[in-house]
């Protein structure tokens, strides 16, 4: 043998020698943990038998309706002082279980709302039960029965911070499965503490388990909100006696040019999503219907992948005849969007802060009345600060934006009108202005610089409706029916269309209107 | 672009005799200036110094040591850093550095107006066209120093006039 090869045997050797041990070892390990485990099993067989509380815990059966229980369940909001010392029901998830020696301490939520629950070994608790409590899974819905008892210190964690309920029975009513997509706690976050190098969700995941993201105090807050923008815009409007309509949704043209618009098989021909109610709140004026709203689906077919688009949102739509001038309908539109900003502001300041704590932003500032300015101003606060535009041109985006800051700035509003758009950058119906031909009566309003709603005087009168076509190069056979409808009197009207989501999210002043979207619809996202 | 920069340079300074420069330095359009007392001198920030002692305006480098080493750090980092950054990511260190050196400083060199000044601005203003008013107002004290050198006597000469808000549009940011 040469001198390596010795070497190499002897390495050989030693490595041998060490997996042996190492074989040995485990096989000690593994022996010991069997035994461990014996000895648990034995002990739990013991102390099962002596298991106090045996009917306090457990996993009932399936609630299929078998019998109605007399039982008042309290809501977890209530949990207040005022309860303390009362034995209480409540249904709820487990947030977070944790086992600290011979007790468990539970958060339990309900929508928004958590408090304090702790399972800790006496008279009526055992052991075993405190094992389970710390064995459920989050997000499980269990009904629970405990004792409200008052804190020295503040639970910061909780939104019951004065109490916390010391439990006596729980049961699991619907288990969840042990290993969720996200955690309800890395998605709510604020996006500005990872400095920490904690998790945070992004929007991908949270839209892909909408159920689970939902669940969040942030969305919680959002959507009760966006059902306040709802509830006020409505209750609003029929106090300034409005009607409410509803429009069909499938339509047999496009109202406002073909090109974004989703094409419907219908039976042997085909038809459109609406991009709008257009034409049919158009239709209720000349139908005697004075003012009208409705709250639906619209649809568009932009692919435009953007923070703010959507391919199907819920569009409040407006549309009033008026006697004399368009600022008539301006103002009724503007009052009514004070309104909801002021009913959010007073009724929803919990929600609001709830937000805030997620996604920081100054408080939504309005005028009343409300700020008007005319396009031609516009134009000229932009290129004062520096923007290079024609006096015709559309706004772009940026633009947009920048001049939503200006305002900001100059008048300290975050919502304002711009009025007396250039009129070869509205649609064919826009009545143009009767004392500048190349403006018109169209106005857009602007949340924080970003457009929430888009309306103008609409031309009443045939004739001229077909002239404004013909010259923007409109087949007219197509629109028949449309100018047909003015043809038997129809009075001078306006109105606007808002986009739900947008004036949620701006309002929140948050980012993306996916956030506001329940389900959001986009051109690269159609489930949940 | 080094040589419409030299030329500037000269109505700047107040030199009313045209110097002839070329750019035959290879494809990397380094500017040469052939003197009529020895060899031809190469590179911008060469020629530049070379042209600010040519108008007797010797206090554009600097009039103590120690101004004198901050002009040429400063006329180094022009043409190192400034007229190397292709990225957004590189933009972004150069303004965010600079920043933070201007946040005490009316000058680059501290209280002198200096050649480096007119370089770095020179060197800056394509940059800072492209910038937002968003991030005209990050990097406000970039924003307030190129303000204050492009109004300063005939350093603008060709360039375009940048407005600059003189309110602040974002109070979120800082």
């Amino acid at each position: 043998m040469t001198k390596e090869e010795i070497q190499g045997a002897q390495e050989d050797q030693a490595q041998s020698k060490k997996a042996a041990k190492k074989l040995q070892k485990e096989a000690e390990k593994a022996a010991k943990k069997a035994e461990k485990q014996a000895k648990l099993a034995a002990e739990s067989q013991v102390a099962d038998g002596e298991d106090i509380a045996k009917d306090r815990y457990g996993t009932p059966a399936m609630i299929q309706s078998q019998e109605k229980i007399d039982r008042v369940l309290v809501h977890v909001k209530d949990l207040t002082e005022e309860k303390v010392g009362q034995v209480v029901w409540l249904r709820s998830r487990v947030h977070t279980n944790r086992a600290k020696g011979k007790q468990c301490f539970l958060v339990l939520r309900q929508q928004q709302f958590n408090v304090q629950g702790l399972v800790a070994v006496g008279d009526h608790v055992s052991k075993q039960m405190v094992k389970f409590a710390a064995n459920i899974n989050k997000e499980s819905i269990v009904d629970v029965q405990g004792i409200v008892q008052k804190v020295d210190q503040k639970i910061e964690s909780c939104s019951q911070q004065d109490v916390e309920l010391h439990i006596e029975r729980i049961y699991v009513i619907s288990t969840a499965e042990p290993r969720l997509p996200l955690q309800l706690d890395d998605a709510v976050r604020p996006e500005t503490g990872e400095e920490e190098g904690r998790a945070t969700v992004n929007q991908d995941t949270r839209l892909d388990n909408r159920v689970i993201d939902l669940r969040t105090t942030t969305s919680q807050a959002i959507f009760r909100l966006q059902s306040g923008v709802c509830q006020l815009f409505r209750e609003t409007l029929i106090n300034k006696g409005f009607t409410e309509i509803q429009t069909p949704k499938i339509i047999s043209a496009a109202s406002e040019g073909g090109a974004n618009v989703f094409t419907v098989s219908y039976f042997k021909t085909s038809a459109y999503l609406a991009q709008s109610p257009q034409l049919y709140k158009q239709m209720c004026i000349c139908a005697d219907f004075d003012k009208v709203f409705c709250i639906g689906p619209v649809f568009r077919a932009e692919d435009s992948n953007t923070h703010r688009h959507l391919t199907e949102f819920v569009g409040l739509d407006i549309e009033m005849a008026f006697n004399y001038h368009y600022h008539e309908v301006v103002t009724q539109i503007t009052d009514t969007l004070v309104k909801i900003f002021k009913g959010l502001r007073d009724r929803y300041q919990t929600e609001i802060q709830t937000v805030g704590k997620q996604f920081p932003s100054e408080p939504f500032k309005f005028l009343e009345p409300t700020l008007i300015l005319e396009y031609p101003e516009g134009v000229a606060m932009l290129k004062e600060a520096g923007v290079e535009m024609g006096d015709e041109e559309d706004l772009s985006t940026p633009n947009e934006k920048l001049l939503g800051r200006l305002v900001k700035e100059k008048y300290d509003t975050d919502f304002y009108v711009l009025d007396k758009y250039p009129l070869a950058v509205r649609p064919f119906y826009t009545m143009p202005d009767p004392h500048t031909a190349k403006y018109s009566n169209s106005y857009d309003m602007f949340m924080r610089g970003e457009e929430i709603l888009s309306g103008a005087q609409r031309i009443h009168d045939p004739q001229l409706l077909t002239d404004r076509a013909l010259h923007l190069g409109i087949d007219v056979e197509k629109i028949k029916s449309y100018i047909d409808s003015f043809r038997f009197g129809a009075p001078p009207h306006a109105g606007g269309g808002i986009g739900l989501e947008r004036v949620t999210m701006l309002y929140l002043g948050l980012h993306n209107v996916r956030q506001t979207s329940m389900f959001p619809r986009d051109p690269k996202r159609l489930t949940p | 672009m080094a040589l419409a920069e030299l030329c500037a340079l000269e109505k700047t300074l107040g030199l009313g005799r045209r110097n002839q420069f070329s750019d035959c330095q290879g494809d990397s359009g380094v500017p040469v200036l052939q003197t009529n007392n020895g060899p031809g001198l190469v590179g911008l920030t060469t020629i530049a110094s070379h042209l600010a002692k040519l108008a007797q305006r010797a206090e554009l480098l600097g009039t103590t040591p120690e101004e004198s080493a901050v002009v040429q750090q400063w006329l180094e980092y022009r043409v190192t850093q400034v007229d190397r950054c292709t990225s957004q990511e590189d933009t972004r260190t150069i303004l965010k550095d600079l920043n933070r050196y201007l946040e005490d400083k009316v000058y680059l060199a501290g209280n002198g107006f200096t050649l480096a000044d007119i370089l770095v601005y020179n060197g800056l203003h394509p940059i800072v066209t492209r910038l937002t008013h968003e991030d005209r107002e990050k990097y406000l004290n970039v924003s307030r120093w190129f303000n204050h050198i492009q109004h300063y006597p005939g350093v603008r000469q060709h360039f375009d006039a940048i407005i600059f808000m003189k309110n602040r549009l974002y109070p979120t940011i800082h």
